[in-house]
């Protein structure tokens, strides 16, 4: 009897203790996977998708519109003409680069833009205005340039926009404001006089752009001696790349390498040109009384040395003379 | 030869004979039994809690304070990460509060990182993710140096110095980072998985109820056999016996309990609040340097609307309606809708950011963003305040639970061999006084 009472109270234990286990004291890590899966959340890839663009042929990709007759004094701009729509609004709207030293770049002290484009901005919109401060700065990158002009949500684009056939069937230029060249940079002490010198070291070039065409090129043309071409998703990352000693010389636009020289007094322009990039302002097709007004802007610069004054400023220190090629005209 | 091997074997089978068909022989007999199944029970009970007692010493000396420190590194990096942005955007002549942050961030990375190393042991994994940090940040702070004095010097080299650090710090250093967290984190699983085993439970109760029914056994088999009905010696060891094997599985029990506690109402709520901060410092780095980019930073825009996703909302399936689950069971409910509403201005303010950014005004967009008269900054600071004071009440929620467990077995792997014997003494006492009325 004893024994089985006995018996009874150890299963009563046994059933209790079941109950216990299954009850309050399991564990899950249903917590610990969720902060985990969430921690583990790859960073999208860069991977540019950038196109290239196609050759077109054409007959001067330089050539602009003409000017017709002369410059209207500010504030009284044509009834009807897309200048007194800009003079309406009050001011105009520019997109620029914003990381290029001495051409277009934001002082971070006064969180202004600065440089050689922001200031020829300023003179067309002193021709519009009478004032050169009636101007709103976009910072627009390489890849927004003429999808911005094309939309409206700019009136003009000047940033480094090398003028070519295909360009011209997007958009519109204006006659060259600067006469831009592939170079190349190197360290001070660098015996290279150019890409000949550079077989089989690293050339740092921006992704996607002509400096990477061209080395691109260049290596079918000389499939033994050639650079190895090192591409970095920004221009600026191939200065870093060339003081870290990662890169032995860096290929770009002069007017980009100027900037570069500017903040690193330890390297050096060196080597002819290899291509030229004549830089036009960019403006909407449908605007072509903007691009009239623009080129007659651009001449009276040009002869009463207003443009040479803006390059002394901005580039003289760094980069030797240079005159503004002379206008060219479609019609 | 026949003759010797009859004598020599005779005589154990006789004795086994005599003891399976002789009163005394078969009681002889329970006594070796009694005592190997005390001894069994012994065994195996001590075994078991001690085993459940290193898990749970484990789970509170070791592996939750590695848990912790593998977070704060993973924090103080995160933070310095998004905090050399932030103050790289407010221009050549930097908040001291924020260099501060900054330099602070690296400090205590630097501590968590020396602890870590002492302590991982020689899992080659977080070996390897240790010494990764450990070469790599040096390396990273000496980019946001030469970040900065490009930077006082104004020229947009130092953005490109500085984009070069972040990725260095978000492709090398945060994943070894969140290696070795995860390392952690799976290694306090494991701990709370033996902690509450149910093999160790199972165990005990069989060991004890075998020994137990043994005891019965021979009580029935000496109050049939003699006409006494009680043995009081073999009474009072199987109360005790019984009573080991109650403390031993309430010991358990209530251990079990803590434990499941101090995960639940802890360690959970550390793991998805850490989570939930180191994604929200990943997101305001992503708003900074998108802005340091000016325009160039489309990764970093993707980057914050990925994070984004991830932390979801408190109703959706993202990772704030796990932690608000967790909240509501913590009862913190009332701190965590604290900040999901900051969170919710904060991406209100982000909204306005992307809008000013996406018409190319960076300088109205770093204005909300950083300026003197900033909304998204502070609100950023406040976020990381919210969420820094729930991880410490939360840690103290763990300590509190991980305390009680420990306290559940205290004594219990001395006192059960102690008492197990005494038991067995007992009952083999009132046996024998049984055995020897037959001499």
């Amino acid at each position: 009897m004893r024994g089985r009472r006995r018996h009874l109270l150890v299963f009563a234990w046994l059933a209790l203790a079941g109950v216990t286990l299954a009850g309050c004291g399991s564990t899950s890590n249903d917590a610990m996977r969720a902060s985990l899966r969430a921690l583990q959340t790859p960073t999208p890839s860069t991977a540019s998708t950038k196109k290239p663009e196609p050759k077109v042929k054409c007959a001067d990709a330089t050539a602009s519109l003409r000017p017709i007759g002369a410059l209207q004094s500010h504030g009284r701009m044509p009834a009807g003409s897309f200048m007194s729509a800009i003079q309406r609004r009050g001011y105009l709207i520019a997109g620029v680069d914003q990381n290029t030293l001495l051409f277009a770049y934001v002082n971070p002290f006064t969180g202004r833009f600065q440089g050689f484009e922001i200031d020829l901005l300023r003179q067309i919109a002193k021709s519009i205005f009478g004032d050169p401060n009636r101007v709103v700065f976009k910072a627009v990158t390489t890849a927004q340039r003429l999808p911005y002009v094309q939309r409206g949500r700019v009136d003009i684009v000047a940033d480094a926009v090398t003028m070519n056939c295909y360009r011209w069937r997007e958009v519109s230029f204006s006659t060259v404001y600067y006469d831009a060249g592939q170079r190349l940079l190197v360290p001070k002490n660098s015996r290279v006089r150019g890409l000949g010198d550079l077989a089989g070291k690293r050339v740092c070039v921006t992704e996607g752009g002509t400096a990477f065409k061209y080395l691109a090129a260049y290596r079918t043309a000389h499939p033994r001696h050639h650079p190895i071409a090192s591409p970095r998703p920004q221009s600026t990352d191939c200065l870093v790349a060339l003081q870290q000693g990662r890169v032995a010389a860096i290929a770009s636009d002069d007017a980009i390498l100027l900037g570069f020289a500017r903040q690193d007094p330890y390297t050096k322009i060196v080597g002819p040109r290899f291509t030229d990039e004549p830089y036009g302002m960019a403006i909407s097709r449908s605007h072509p009384d903007l691009v009239r007004f623009v080129n007659a802007v651009l001449a009276r610069m040009r002869s009463d040395g207003a443009w040479s004054a803006l390059y002394r400023k901005w580039l003289g220190s760094v980069a030797g003379p240079q005159v503004l090629p002379k206008a060219r005209y479609r019609d | 030869m026949e003759l010797t091997t009859q004598l020599i074997e005779r005589k154990p089978i006789e004795r086994l004979r005599e003891s399976i068909t002789t009163t005394p022989g078969r009681m002889r007999l329970l006594a070796v039994l009694i005592a190997l199944s005390a001894v069994g029970a012994g065994v195996v009970t001590a075994t078991a809690a001690t085993a459940r007692k290193h898990a749970a010493h484990a789970v509170a000396a070791q592996t939750e304070p590695l848990l912790v420190e593998a977070d704060g590194l993973y924090a103080s990096l995160s933070d310095a990460d998004a905090t050399a942005a932030t103050t790289f955007l407010t221009g050549g002549i930097e908040p001291v509060a924020r260099r501060r942050r900054y330099v602070s961030d690296l400090r205590s990375a630097t501590s968590e990182l020396s602890t870590l190393s002492h302590q991982v042991g020689n899992d080659p994994v977080a070996r390897a993710a240790v010494s990764t940090v450990v070469a790599q940040l040096p390396v990273y702070s000496g980019l946001v140096e030469t970040a900065r004095a490009n930077n006082r010097q104004g020229f947009p080299i130092g953005a490109a110095y500085l984009r070069q650090a972040s990725d260095l710090m978000r492709q090398t250093i945060l994943p070894a980072s969140g290696r070795l967290y995860a390392l952690e984190a799976r290694r306090l699983a494991s701990d709370y998985g033996s902690g509450v085993s149910t093999g160790t439970y199972v165990a005990v109760a069989l060991a004890g109820a075998l020994a137990l029914a043994v005891l019965i056994v021979s009580q029935l088999y000496v109050a049939l056999r003699t006409r006494r009905v009680f043995n009081v010696p073999m009474l009072v060891g199987s109360l005790i016996l019984l009573g080991v094997v109650v403390w031993t599985l309430v010991g358990f029990s209530a251990e079990q309990d803590a434990l499941s506690r101090a995960q639940r109402k802890g360690s959970d709520s550390v793991e998805v609040l850490s989570a939930t901060r180191i994604l929200t410092l990943r997101a305001e780095g992503d708003e900074s340097l998108a802005l340091v980019a000016r325009g160039g930073g489309d990764q970093y825009v993707a980057d914050f609307s990925t994070v984004n996703s991830v932390l979801g909302h408190t109703g959706g399936r993202g990772l704030l309606s796990e932690a608000a689950g967790v909240s509501r069971q913590t009862g913190s409910a009332k701190s965590f809708a604290g900040f999901v509403s900051l969170l919710a201005r904060y991406r209100n303010v982000h909204g306005r950011i992307a809008a000013f950014e996406n018409s190319g005004e960076f300088g109205d967009a770093i204005k909300l963003a950083v300026g003197t008269r900033a909304k998204e900054a502070p609100l950023a600071d406040r976020l990381n305040a919210s969420l820094g004071a729930q991880i410490a009440v939360a840690q103290r929620r763990f300590r509190q639970a991980v305390g009680d467990a420990t306290a559940a077995l205290r004594g219990l792997s001395f006192g059960i061999p102690v008492v197990v014997a005494v038991a067995g003494v007992l009952a083999l006492f009132g046996l024998f006084q049984r055995i020897n009325e037959y001499r």
